[in-house]
Protein backbone atom coordinates (compact mmCIF):
# COMPACT_ATOMS: atom_id res chain seq x y z
CA UNK A 1 0.00 0.00 0.00
CA UNK A 2 1.40 3.38 -1.06
CA UNK A 3 1.42 5.38 2.16
CA UNK A 4 2.17 9.04 2.68
CA UNK A 5 2.67 10.78 6.02
CA UNK A 6 1.47 14.40 6.03
CA UNK A 7 3.12 16.71 8.54
CA UNK A 8 1.68 20.24 8.69
CA UNK A 9 4.18 22.68 10.18
CA UNK A 10 3.78 26.28 11.22
CA UNK A 11 6.69 27.74 13.20
CA UNK A 12 7.92 24.35 14.33
CA UNK A 13 11.68 24.97 14.17
CA UNK A 14 12.17 23.23 17.52
CA UNK A 15 10.34 20.05 16.63
CA UNK A 16 10.35 19.50 12.93
CA UNK A 17 13.75 17.86 12.64
CA UNK A 18 12.99 15.31 15.35
CA UNK A 19 9.58 14.55 13.87
CA UNK A 20 10.90 13.99 10.35
CA UNK A 21 13.91 11.93 11.47
CA UNK A 22 11.51 9.80 13.48
CA UNK A 23 9.37 9.19 10.38
CA UNK A 24 12.39 8.51 8.16
CA UNK A 25 13.60 5.82 10.58
CA UNK A 26 10.53 3.82 9.68
CA UNK A 27 10.97 4.46 5.96
CA UNK A 28 7.58 6.01 5.17
CA UNK A 29 7.07 8.49 2.34
CA UNK A 30 6.35 11.83 3.97
CA UNK A 31 5.68 15.43 3.07
CA UNK A 32 6.10 18.39 5.38
CA UNK A 33 3.81 21.28 4.54
CA UNK A 34 5.26 24.54 5.69
CA UNK A 35 2.38 26.98 6.21
CA UNK A 36 4.46 30.09 5.50
CA UNK A 37 6.32 29.87 8.82
CA UNK A 38 7.93 33.05 10.09
CA UNK A 39 10.76 31.28 11.91
CA UNK A 40 13.56 29.14 10.50
CA UNK A 41 11.36 26.12 9.69
CA UNK A 42 11.80 26.66 5.94
CA UNK A 43 15.59 26.92 6.26
CA UNK A 44 15.77 23.68 8.24
CA UNK A 45 13.63 21.90 5.65
CA UNK A 46 15.82 23.15 2.78
CA UNK A 47 19.13 22.44 4.46
CA UNK A 48 18.22 18.95 5.54
CA UNK A 49 16.73 18.21 2.15
CA UNK A 50 13.44 17.01 3.62
CA UNK A 51 10.59 16.50 1.19
CA UNK A 52 8.34 19.51 1.68
CA UNK A 53 5.91 22.01 0.19
CA UNK A 54 6.35 25.69 0.98
CA UNK A 55 3.12 27.68 0.92
CA UNK A 56 3.54 31.32 -0.04
CA UNK A 57 0.53 32.52 1.94
CA UNK A 58 -0.48 31.34 5.40
CA UNK A 59 -3.74 29.38 5.15
CA UNK A 60 -4.20 27.91 8.63
CA UNK A 61 -4.40 24.30 9.77
CA UNK A 62 -7.56 23.39 7.89
CA UNK A 63 -6.07 24.66 4.63
CA UNK A 64 -2.69 23.05 5.18
CA UNK A 65 -4.05 19.57 5.75
CA UNK A 66 -6.17 19.93 2.63
CA UNK A 67 -3.09 20.89 0.63
CA UNK A 68 -1.55 17.66 1.93
CA UNK A 69 -4.57 15.60 0.85
CA UNK A 70 -4.44 17.21 -2.59
CA UNK A 71 -0.78 16.31 -2.90
CA UNK A 72 -1.50 12.72 -1.88
CA UNK A 73 -4.43 12.53 -4.30
CA UNK A 74 -2.41 13.91 -7.24
CA UNK A 75 0.51 11.61 -6.56
CA UNK A 76 -1.59 8.48 -6.39
CA UNK A 77 -1.26 7.56 -2.74
CA UNK A 78 -3.92 5.22 -1.44
CA UNK A 79 -3.29 5.75 2.25
CA UNK A 80 -2.54 8.99 4.05
CA UNK A 81 -1.44 9.39 7.65
CA UNK A 82 -2.03 12.82 9.09
CA UNK A 83 0.12 13.65 12.11
CA UNK A 84 1.02 16.85 13.93
CA UNK A 85 4.27 18.70 13.38
CA UNK A 86 4.95 19.07 17.09
CA UNK A 87 6.16 15.58 17.91
CA UNK A 88 3.00 14.44 19.71
CA UNK A 89 2.57 11.43 17.49
CA UNK A 90 5.44 8.93 17.54
CA UNK A 91 6.14 7.21 14.23
CA UNK A 92 6.07 3.71 15.74
CA UNK A 93 2.27 4.09 16.10
CA UNK A 94 1.73 4.65 12.38
CA UNK A 95 1.98 1.03 11.38
CA UNK A 96 -1.09 0.02 13.38
CA UNK A 97 -3.13 2.68 11.56
CA UNK A 98 -1.91 1.55 8.12
CA UNK A 99 -2.83 -2.05 8.98
CA UNK A 100 -6.45 -1.05 9.61
CA UNK A 101 -6.61 0.75 6.24
CA UNK A 102 -5.26 -2.43 4.67
CA UNK A 103 -8.05 -4.31 6.46
CA UNK A 104 -10.54 -2.24 4.47
CA UNK A 105 -11.40 0.65 6.76
CA UNK A 106 -11.70 4.09 5.12
CA UNK A 107 -10.88 6.25 8.09
CA UNK A 108 -8.85 5.25 11.14
CA UNK A 109 -8.47 7.49 14.17
CA UNK A 110 -5.47 7.12 16.44
CA UNK A 111 -7.24 7.58 19.73
CA UNK A 112 -5.95 8.26 23.19
CA UNK A 113 -9.01 6.93 24.96
CA UNK A 114 -10.22 3.62 23.51
CA UNK A 115 -8.83 1.49 26.31
CA UNK A 116 -7.61 4.25 28.57
CA UNK A 117 -9.70 6.57 30.69
CA UNK A 118 -10.27 10.17 29.79
CA UNK A 119 -9.00 12.53 32.49
CA UNK A 120 -11.22 15.26 33.96
CA UNK A 121 -9.69 18.45 32.64
CA UNK A 122 -11.22 21.50 30.96
CA UNK A 123 -9.95 20.31 27.60
CA UNK A 124 -11.43 16.86 28.08
CA UNK A 125 -14.75 18.43 29.00
CA UNK A 126 -14.71 19.89 25.51
CA UNK A 127 -13.84 16.49 24.12
CA UNK A 128 -16.77 14.88 26.00
CA UNK A 129 -19.16 17.51 24.70
CA UNK A 130 -18.05 16.83 21.11
CA UNK A 131 -18.43 13.06 21.69
CA UNK A 132 -21.95 13.63 22.91
CA UNK A 133 -22.88 15.81 19.92
CA UNK A 134 -21.46 13.28 17.46
CA UNK A 135 -23.39 10.54 19.26
CA UNK A 136 -26.62 12.54 18.94
CA UNK A 137 -25.96 13.42 15.32
CA UNK A 138 -24.73 10.08 14.01
CA UNK A 139 -25.65 7.54 16.66
CA UNK A 140 -22.05 6.33 16.79
CA UNK A 141 -19.78 6.33 19.81
CA UNK A 142 -16.39 7.96 19.44
CA UNK A 143 -13.75 8.32 22.12
CA UNK A 144 -11.29 10.90 20.87
CA UNK A 145 -12.86 13.23 18.28
CA UNK A 146 -10.09 15.84 18.47
CA UNK A 147 -7.23 13.45 17.79
CA UNK A 148 -4.95 14.83 15.08
CA UNK A 149 -3.54 11.42 14.22
CA UNK A 150 -5.62 9.91 11.46
CA UNK A 151 -5.27 7.51 8.58
CA UNK A 152 -7.32 8.02 5.42
CA UNK A 153 -8.09 5.54 2.72
CA UNK A 154 -8.31 6.32 -0.98
CA UNK A 155 -11.97 7.37 -1.07
CA UNK A 156 -11.64 9.71 1.89
CA UNK A 157 -8.51 11.31 0.40
CA UNK A 158 -10.45 12.18 -2.74
CA UNK A 159 -13.33 13.52 -0.66
CA UNK A 160 -11.15 15.66 1.64
CA UNK A 161 -8.95 17.06 -1.10
CA UNK A 162 -11.90 18.72 -2.80
CA UNK A 163 -14.28 19.72 -0.05
CA UNK A 164 -14.04 22.82 2.08
CA UNK A 165 -16.68 22.25 4.66
CA UNK A 166 -14.68 20.41 7.28
CA UNK A 167 -12.74 22.68 9.42
CA UNK A 168 -11.03 20.41 11.91
CA UNK A 169 -10.98 16.82 13.13
CA UNK A 170 -14.30 16.56 15.00
CA UNK A 171 -16.55 17.80 12.21
CA UNK A 172 -14.52 15.86 9.65
CA UNK A 173 -15.14 12.74 11.73
CA UNK A 174 -18.84 13.60 11.91
CA UNK A 175 -18.99 14.00 8.12
CA UNK A 176 -17.18 10.69 7.67
CA UNK A 177 -19.63 8.86 9.94
CA UNK A 178 -22.58 10.52 8.22
CA UNK A 179 -21.31 9.55 4.78
CA UNK A 180 -21.23 5.89 5.65
CA UNK A 181 -17.48 5.31 5.43
CA UNK A 182 -16.02 2.49 7.49
CA UNK A 183 -14.45 4.03 10.55
CA UNK A 184 -12.25 2.52 13.22
CA UNK A 185 -10.72 4.01 16.32
CA UNK A 186 -7.62 2.36 17.72
CA UNK A 187 -5.63 3.03 20.85
CA UNK A 188 -2.32 4.79 20.29
CA UNK A 189 0.30 6.17 22.60
CA UNK A 190 0.78 9.93 22.34
CA UNK A 191 3.38 12.20 23.84
CA UNK A 192 3.15 15.77 25.08
CA UNK A 193 4.10 18.54 22.71
CA UNK A 194 7.91 18.56 22.58
CA UNK A 195 8.50 22.31 22.26
CA UNK A 196 7.20 25.50 20.70
CA UNK A 197 3.68 26.83 21.11
CA UNK A 198 0.32 25.25 20.58
CA UNK A 199 -2.51 26.95 18.75
CA UNK A 200 -4.63 26.49 21.86
CA UNK A 201 -2.45 28.53 24.21
CA UNK A 202 -4.78 31.40 23.39
CA UNK A 203 -8.08 30.80 25.25
CA UNK A 204 -10.07 32.77 22.68
CA UNK A 205 -8.88 30.44 19.98
CA UNK A 206 -10.01 27.44 22.04
CA UNK A 207 -13.43 29.01 22.44
CA UNK A 208 -13.62 29.85 18.74
CA UNK A 209 -12.61 26.29 17.93
CA UNK A 210 -15.30 24.80 20.19
CA UNK A 211 -18.05 27.08 18.88
CA UNK A 212 -17.08 26.42 15.26
CA UNK A 213 -17.01 22.66 15.85
CA UNK A 214 -20.31 22.58 17.71
CA UNK A 215 -22.09 24.62 15.03
CA UNK A 216 -20.49 22.61 12.26
CA UNK A 217 -21.50 19.28 13.78
CA UNK A 218 -25.03 20.47 14.56
CA UNK A 219 -25.90 22.40 11.41
CA UNK A 220 -23.44 21.81 8.60
CA UNK A 221 -22.57 18.12 8.46
CA UNK A 222 -25.46 16.18 6.98
CA UNK B 1 -39.85 70.78 -1.86
CA UNK B 2 -38.90 71.39 1.75
CA UNK B 3 -35.42 71.80 3.16
CA UNK B 4 -35.09 68.20 4.31
CA UNK B 5 -36.00 66.89 0.91
CA UNK B 6 -33.56 69.25 -0.77
CA UNK B 7 -30.67 68.23 1.46
CA UNK B 8 -31.49 64.54 1.03
CA UNK B 9 -31.50 65.04 -2.72
CA UNK B 10 -28.18 66.91 -2.61
CA UNK B 11 -26.55 64.20 -0.51
CA UNK B 12 -27.85 61.36 -2.64
CA UNK B 13 -26.65 63.03 -5.83
CA UNK B 14 -23.24 63.52 -4.19
CA UNK B 15 -23.21 59.84 -3.23
CA UNK B 16 -24.02 58.86 -6.80
CA UNK B 17 -21.17 61.00 -8.12
CA UNK B 18 -18.80 59.65 -5.47
CA UNK B 19 -19.72 56.05 -6.25
CA UNK B 20 -19.41 56.47 -10.02
CA UNK B 21 -16.14 58.36 -9.76
CA UNK B 22 -14.54 55.73 -7.56
CA UNK B 23 -15.85 52.85 -9.60
CA UNK B 24 -14.36 54.38 -12.75
CA UNK B 25 -11.09 55.37 -11.09
CA UNK B 26 -10.49 52.08 -9.25
CA UNK B 27 -11.92 49.97 -12.05
CA UNK B 28 -14.35 48.07 -9.83
CA UNK B 29 -15.54 44.90 -11.49
CA UNK B 30 -18.93 45.64 -13.15
CA UNK B 31 -20.47 42.61 -11.45
CA UNK B 32 -19.95 44.31 -8.09
CA UNK B 33 -20.22 47.90 -9.32
CA UNK B 34 -23.80 47.40 -10.58
CA UNK B 35 -25.03 46.86 -7.02
CA UNK B 36 -23.58 50.18 -5.88
CA UNK B 37 -24.70 52.12 -8.94
CA UNK B 38 -28.25 50.81 -8.57
CA UNK B 39 -28.19 51.59 -4.86
CA UNK B 40 -27.04 55.19 -5.47
CA UNK B 41 -29.61 55.71 -8.25
CA UNK B 42 -32.29 54.29 -5.93
CA UNK B 43 -31.34 56.84 -3.29
CA UNK B 44 -31.71 59.71 -5.77
CA UNK B 45 -35.08 58.41 -6.95
CA UNK B 46 -36.37 58.06 -3.40
CA UNK B 47 -35.30 61.58 -2.46
CA UNK B 48 -37.01 62.92 -5.61
CA UNK B 49 -40.22 60.95 -5.03
CA UNK B 50 -40.66 60.29 -1.29
CA UNK B 51 -44.24 59.16 -2.06
CA UNK B 52 -42.70 55.80 -3.00
CA UNK B 53 -41.64 55.25 0.61
CA UNK B 54 -45.07 56.25 1.86
CA UNK B 55 -46.67 53.75 -0.49
CA UNK B 56 -44.31 50.93 0.47
CA UNK B 57 -44.84 51.65 4.17
CA UNK B 58 -48.63 51.43 3.70
CA UNK B 59 -48.26 48.24 1.66
CA UNK B 60 -46.16 46.59 4.36
CA UNK B 61 -48.43 47.92 7.10
CA UNK B 62 -45.66 49.95 8.75
CA UNK B 63 -46.96 53.08 10.50
CA UNK B 64 -43.95 55.39 10.18
CA UNK B 65 -42.18 55.84 6.87
CA UNK B 66 -38.73 56.07 8.47
CA UNK B 67 -39.20 52.58 9.93
CA UNK B 68 -39.99 51.27 6.47
CA UNK B 69 -36.76 52.82 5.17
CA UNK B 70 -34.78 51.26 8.04
CA UNK B 71 -36.34 47.84 7.56
CA UNK B 72 -35.68 47.75 3.84
CA UNK B 73 -32.14 49.10 3.95
CA UNK B 74 -31.12 46.82 6.82
CA UNK B 75 -32.52 43.85 4.96
CA UNK B 76 -30.65 44.81 1.78
CA UNK B 77 -27.40 45.36 3.70
CA UNK B 78 -27.87 42.00 5.41
CA UNK B 79 -28.19 40.28 2.05
CA UNK B 80 -25.20 42.14 0.69
CA UNK B 81 -22.96 41.19 3.64
CA UNK B 82 -24.01 37.58 3.44
CA UNK B 83 -23.13 37.53 -0.23
CA UNK B 84 -19.73 39.01 0.62
CA UNK B 85 -19.12 36.22 3.16
CA UNK B 86 -19.90 33.66 0.50
CA UNK B 87 -17.47 35.34 -1.88
CA UNK B 88 -14.76 35.53 0.78
CA UNK B 89 -14.97 31.86 1.59
CA UNK B 90 -14.88 31.06 -2.11
CA UNK B 91 -11.74 33.19 -2.32
CA UNK B 92 -10.20 31.42 0.68
CA UNK B 93 -10.75 28.19 -1.16
CA UNK B 94 -9.09 29.61 -4.27
CA UNK B 95 -6.11 30.78 -2.21
CA UNK B 96 -5.64 27.27 -0.81
CA UNK B 97 -5.77 25.79 -4.30
CA UNK B 98 -3.41 28.35 -5.81
CA UNK B 99 -1.09 27.91 -2.87
CA UNK B 100 -1.01 24.20 -3.49
CA UNK B 101 -0.33 24.64 -7.20
CA UNK B 102 2.53 27.08 -6.58
CA UNK B 103 4.04 24.96 -3.82
CA UNK B 104 3.99 21.78 -5.86
CA UNK B 105 5.52 23.57 -8.87
CA UNK B 106 8.25 24.92 -6.62
CA UNK B 107 8.91 21.45 -5.30
CA UNK B 108 9.15 20.01 -8.81
CA UNK B 109 11.45 22.83 -9.90
CA UNK B 110 13.75 22.26 -6.93
CA UNK B 111 13.88 18.56 -7.68
CA UNK B 112 14.77 19.27 -11.31
CA UNK B 113 17.47 21.74 -10.30
CA UNK B 114 18.96 19.25 -7.88
CA UNK B 115 18.90 16.53 -10.51
CA UNK B 116 20.55 18.90 -13.00
CA UNK B 117 23.34 19.71 -10.56
CA UNK B 118 24.18 16.05 -10.12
Amino acid sequence: MKTLVIIPAFNEEENIEKVVENIKEFGYDYIVINDHSTDSTEKILDEKGYSHLDLCVNVGLAGVTRVGFKYAHDNGYDCVINIDGDGQHPADQIDSLVKEIENGFDYVVGSRFVSEKKPFTARMFGSRLLCLLIKIKTGKTVFDPTSGMRALGEKVIADFSSSMNYWAEPDALCHILKSGYKVKEIQVKMMDRQGGQSYFVNPFKSIKYMIAEILSILFVQW
Amino acid sequence: MNNLQLSLLAVSVLVLIFVLRNIIKNRMNIGYAMVWIMWAIGMVIISLFPQIVAKVARLLGIQTQSNAVFLITIFLLYCLTFYLYLRISRHNEDIVNLNYEIASLRKKLEELENAGRK
